[in-house]
């Protein structure tokens, strides 16, 4: 068995699996009950001046049958006072010491509401405090969450007064709602943060009733933009971890958080530099049990690649993600169709004819039997053919040796060279 | 044509001049493709340098000619 625990920015955990600041932390019977069922920390619901809430909060996106590919909440932070929440907090602690409970805060933007805050929950013995610069709707319309996360200035100042406070670790949760994420990034790392957290949730609004015309979810008819997460937004929340993960000027830990609701979605993180995860809506969709098919797929995943563990994982594919221009030209894959296995449905043929390079044939064979064959000269190995195909293994994308490297940059490096006669 | 025709007609074209003892001296790049300039000396380079303007279109032909590039430069180094 594998070592799974973890030491995030100096907040030690039995596992690398926490509870994101979400409903699902918002009190000490859920927490404890996490923690009972294998969570090896929590997130706690952000603490705050206690909100109001509407009711009719959250939404799902369901796709072709699959349910909750994505989900919005409307929710605000925590609505209970913040004593209420501490008594839970210490109860918690007391009887979980060795799990790690953060208490996520969000309060104005001001030096004096920052050091409160920070003092009364680090005396109730947090592990370390989440910082919400992220959350996109209602409280961003008085100035904080995503609002003040949107502005480097602001995150860092933040930042700096809830460190001026805090005695243990300070983990920043930035918004993805930014083009360039490692912006606000390098702003929490300026203000001193320990460690930084992503993603918070996205704007979205999840739909309109076509019968009703009303937004959904909606309150008495009317609709605000909520913050979207779940497996839909995983690509965004993975490749903002890596480049965070890979920008030099960033080496403090990163918490991943977006989409992840298995093992495998954990290890993509960690690959790209996630020291540990937070996880809300499988948490949401399927309840706290989860957690232990979690264990067990990482662990067992860890004893086959004989990594003892969890620093075997962390960072280990940072260094394959680069820009663009750093890609190989020359590296070519192409279509091969498998026709023991492809059952003709023309799935490929259509695609590739219809919106890729046509390179696909529809053909007949001498005995009458239909099949298709691509056009290895003319396929650029866009993948499209395998990624509609319904059978697994009727289309593999085959590597064809092409020659040396050459990327982008060092083309045009290349030609911009005087040539001379040899 | 299959775009694989396309792109061997092209490098024909450019295979062609290098026989011939052309080399590609210049290449400029706009909305219309790739515009090379192929040189080649008369005479063991005692007279004049003879000159020839080729228009490239496919993608598979501008990689092309690059990589001629890079592996001229290589070699040069």
């Amino acid at each position: 068995m594998a070592d799974l625990r973890v030491n995030f920015a100096g907040i030690q955990s039995p596992n690398p699996f926490w509870l994101a600041s979400a409903p699902p932390t918002n009190s000490g019977y859920q927490v404890q009950r996490a923690f009972e069922a294998g969570w090896g920390g929590a997130v706690w619901k952000t603490l705050g001046e206690p909100i109001l809430n509407v009711s009719s909060r959250f939404a799902g996106t369901h796709f072709n049958g699959q349910r909750v590919a994505g989900f919005n909440n409307i929710e605000l932070i925590t609505d209970r006072p913040l004593e209420e929440n501490l008594k839970e907090i210490y109860e918690t602690k007391k009887r979980f010491p060795n799990h790690a409970v953060i208490a996520s805060l969000m309060v104005e933007p001001k030096q004096e509401k920052w050091h409160e805050i920070v003092k009364k929950v680090q005396a109730v013995g947090v592990d370390g405090f989440e910082l919400n610069f992220g959350c996109p709707h209602g409280m961003a319309e008085r100035g904080m969450g995503a609002a003040s996360g949107q502005v480097p200035e602001l995150v860092e100042k933040q930042t700096y007064w809830a460190k001026e406070a805090a005695e243990v670790p300070v983990i920043v949760k930035l918004t993805p709602n930014i083009t360039d994420i490692t912006a606000t990034a390098y702003a929490a790392v300026q203000g001193g943060a320990d460690a930084i957290s992503m993603i918070n949730t996205i704007n979205s609004l999840a739909g309109v009733d076509i019968d009703s015309w009303k937004t959904i979810p909606n309150v008495a008819g009317k609709g605000a933009h909520g913050g979207y997460c779940g497996p839909a937004v995983k690509p965004i929340a993975l490749n903002m971890v890596a480049e965070c993960a890979r920008h030099p000027e960033l080496n403090v830990p990163i918490s991943g958080i977006g989409g992840i609701s298995n093992w495998q979605d954990t290890v993509e993180f960690m690959l790209m530099g996630a020291g540990c995860v937070q996880v809300c809506t499988a948490a949401m969709h399927h309840g706290f049990s989860i957690v232990e098919d979690m264990i067990d797929g990482l662990n067992n995943y860890l004893d086959g690649k004989g990594i003892a563990a969890l620093d075997g994982l962390i960072g280990k594919s940072v260094h394959t993600y680069s820009d663009w221009g750093n890609l190989d030209l020359n590296y070519k894959v192409v279509a091969r169709i498998n026709n023991d296995v492809c059952i003709n449905c023309n799935k490929c043929h259509i695609a590739c004819e219809d919106t890729s390079h046509q390179c696909i044939d529809m053909l007949t064979a001498e005995s009458g039997a239909a099949y298709l064959k691509v056009r290895e000269e003319d396929c650029v190995g866009c993948n499209l053919c395998s990624i509609v195909c319904p059978v697994d293994g009727a289309i593999d994308m085959v590597e064809i040796p092409n020659g040396e490297p050459m990327t982008w940059n060092e083309r045009q490096a290349a030609i911009k060279l005087p040539i001379c006669h040899s | 044509m299959s775009s694989y025709k396309e792109f061997l007609a092209e490098k024909q074209k450019i295979d062609e001049l290098y026989k011939s003892g052309y080399e590609i001296t210049k290449v400029e790049e706009n909305l219309s493709g790739a515009f090379l300039t192929f040189e080649r000396s008369n005479l063991n380079g005692k007279s004049k340098v003879t000159q020839v303007k080729l228009q490239i279109l496919t993608a598979d032909a501008r990689k092309y000619f690059s990589n001629l590039i890079m592996a001229k430069q290589k070699n040069l180094v």
